[in-house]
């Protein structure tokens, strides 16, 4: 039997080295205004943000780049994921990224990317379907 | 690749008591939903509490709990090989969301595979925990954890339910005479085992620690309730305040080994007995019973002592 009303659980995360937080902040509070419940980290590795996501049973993974290693970690993340058993946790990313990243950040499997100045609504309505159909409840 | 939502409750359970991060996690997740496996879940591993050591972290509101809670940790995994934690934070009373902060200064242990963090939402719960933080505790001592670590919600006012549900009280006060004292004076001393002046190296802790001796002596407490000093940035204390913690829980152990499962059979059985009246209180005797109260002829609590005595009676016709 699905779970009929869980409130999506959510991990947003960025690397420790980016100590501007303001997109990772100002989206948290707009996911918890959807009635999500939303865990924030920083990494040291990217295998950090999936055990992280595991213990907190998440159903998205949200990672947010200000300065390098957008496709490197991305393609870390997805790797982990795979170790784990749980390659089909679904990933979205945001901040930082440049157009030649798109390809191969689309190709390790993210399934959306947000640039800065993306409607905010477009990014709730994205986390929360994401979220139901990795529960199936799509 | 296992399936994303578990239903089998035999499967899940061996996988919890294996270890395994995920079924754990997904354990949590049906009790905190209160799912039919959840509730199933529940009833398989209660009481399994009684198996592990439970700390219980409370304070006010940016007092350092997670900072010390993380560095705690540090040092008790020497004692304690495996380690669960869980951080409540409240949930917003208007969408029923939250953001879920405390661990980001854990993050020291977001890859010990002998630490699990769990972060809870307190969906409308008072009182610093979770409606079903006891269920979640239970889960990670069938799954084979030592120690369970459980920070509070910081609203400073009277996050005493976490009394009930952990062996050890720890309370956190940040350095300051004003009106954090006020707020840890209602009602939390007297839950404390061990009180704690984190941020030692900011200037006053000393006073306030002196002044909170004062306080527990003013007020008939047992004195002999340790006041320490520490400092989670500069680990000032750090180690004296682990060791005071685990001579708490030797304590316990010497003072009467029974009684630590008698006191967690009783709130187990104080738990079920609740759930039972909860449910029970929808029944249409007890409408009429409220409309009693309501117009002032008998009192609240008289009104309660009734609909035990319906309930008690509802038990006996259905023999
Ligand atoms: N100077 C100093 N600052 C500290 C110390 N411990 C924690 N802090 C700082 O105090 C702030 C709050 O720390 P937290 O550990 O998040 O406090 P908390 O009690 O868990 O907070 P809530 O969960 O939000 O109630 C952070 O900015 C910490 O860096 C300390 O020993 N000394
Ligand atoms: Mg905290």
């Amino acid at each position: 039997m699905p779970d009929t009303s869980p409130q999506p659980r959510i991990l947003l995360t960025k690397s420790f080295i980016d100590s501007h937080d303001r997109a990772i902040a100002t989206i948290a509070l707009a996911l918890r205004d959807a009635a999500m419940e939303v865990v924030l980290i920083d990494y040291e590795q990217p295998e950090d943000v999936v055990n992280v996501a595991l213990q907190e049973d998440v159903d998205v993974i949200g990672v947010s780049f200000m300065s390098g290693g957008q496709v490197e970690t991305t393609q870390k993340i997805f790797a982990e994921l795979q170790r784990r058993e749980v390659a089909g946790l679904p990933v979205v990313v945001g901040g930082t990224i440049r157009p030649f990243d798109v390809p191969p950040l689309e190709a390790a499997g993210v399934k959306a990317i947000f640039r800065g100045g993306a409607p905010m609504a477009d990014v709730v309505e994205s986390f929360r379907s994401l979220s139901r159909a990795y529960r199936g409840l799509a | 690749m296992i399936a994303v939502r578990e239903t089998d409750l035999a499967g899940l359970l061996d996988r919890v008591r294996s270890g395994d991060s995920l079924a754990i996690a997904r354990a949590i997740t049906a009790i905190e939903n209160a799912t039919p496996l959840g509730a199933d879940l529940r009833l398989a591993v209660r009481g399994a509490s009684g198996l592990c050591q439970t700390l219980g972290v409370t304070g006010p509101p940016g007092a350092g709990k997670s900072s010390l809670v993380s560095a705690l940790i540090s040092i008790l995994l020497e004692q304690y090989p495996r380690i669960g934690v869980l951080t409540v934070d409240p949930s917003s009373p208007v969408s029923g969301g939250a953001v879920l902060g405390d661990r980001v200064r854990m993050a020291a242990h977001s890859r010990d595979p002998n630490v699990f963090i769990r972060s809870l939402a307190a969906r409308g719960h008072l009182g610093g925990v979770t409606r079903t933080t006891r269920g979640v505790i239970d889960i990670l001592a069938a799954a084979g954890f030592d120690l369970v670590i459980v920070e509070t919600v910081g609203t400073g006012q009277s996050e005493v339910a976490v009394a009930g549900i952990t062996d050890v009280k720890l309370v956190v006060c940040p350095p300051g005479l004003g009106d954090d004292m006020q707020a840890i004076k209602a009602g939390v001393l007297e839950i404390a085992d061990l009180l704690v002046v984190n941020k030692a190296d900011l200037p006053d802790a000393g006073r306030t620690a002196g002044y909170l001796k004062a306080m527990l002596y003013h007020r008939g407490h047992d004195e002999t309730r340790a006041v320490l000093l520490a400092s989670a940035t500069t680990g000032d204390g750090l180690k004296e305040l682990a060791e005071a913690v685990d001579a708490r829980f030797a304590a316990l152990g010497a003072a009467n080994p029974g009684e630590a499962h008698l006191i967690v059979t009783r709130d187990v059985l104080a738990d079920d007995a609740a759930d039972l009246i909860r449910a029970f209180i929808r029944h249409a005797d007890i409408d009429r019973l409220c409309g009693t109260v309501g117009r002032g002829e008998l009192t609240h609590r008289e009104g309660a002592i009734a609909a035990v005595n319906l309930f008690v009676d509802s038990q006996g016709s259905k023999e």
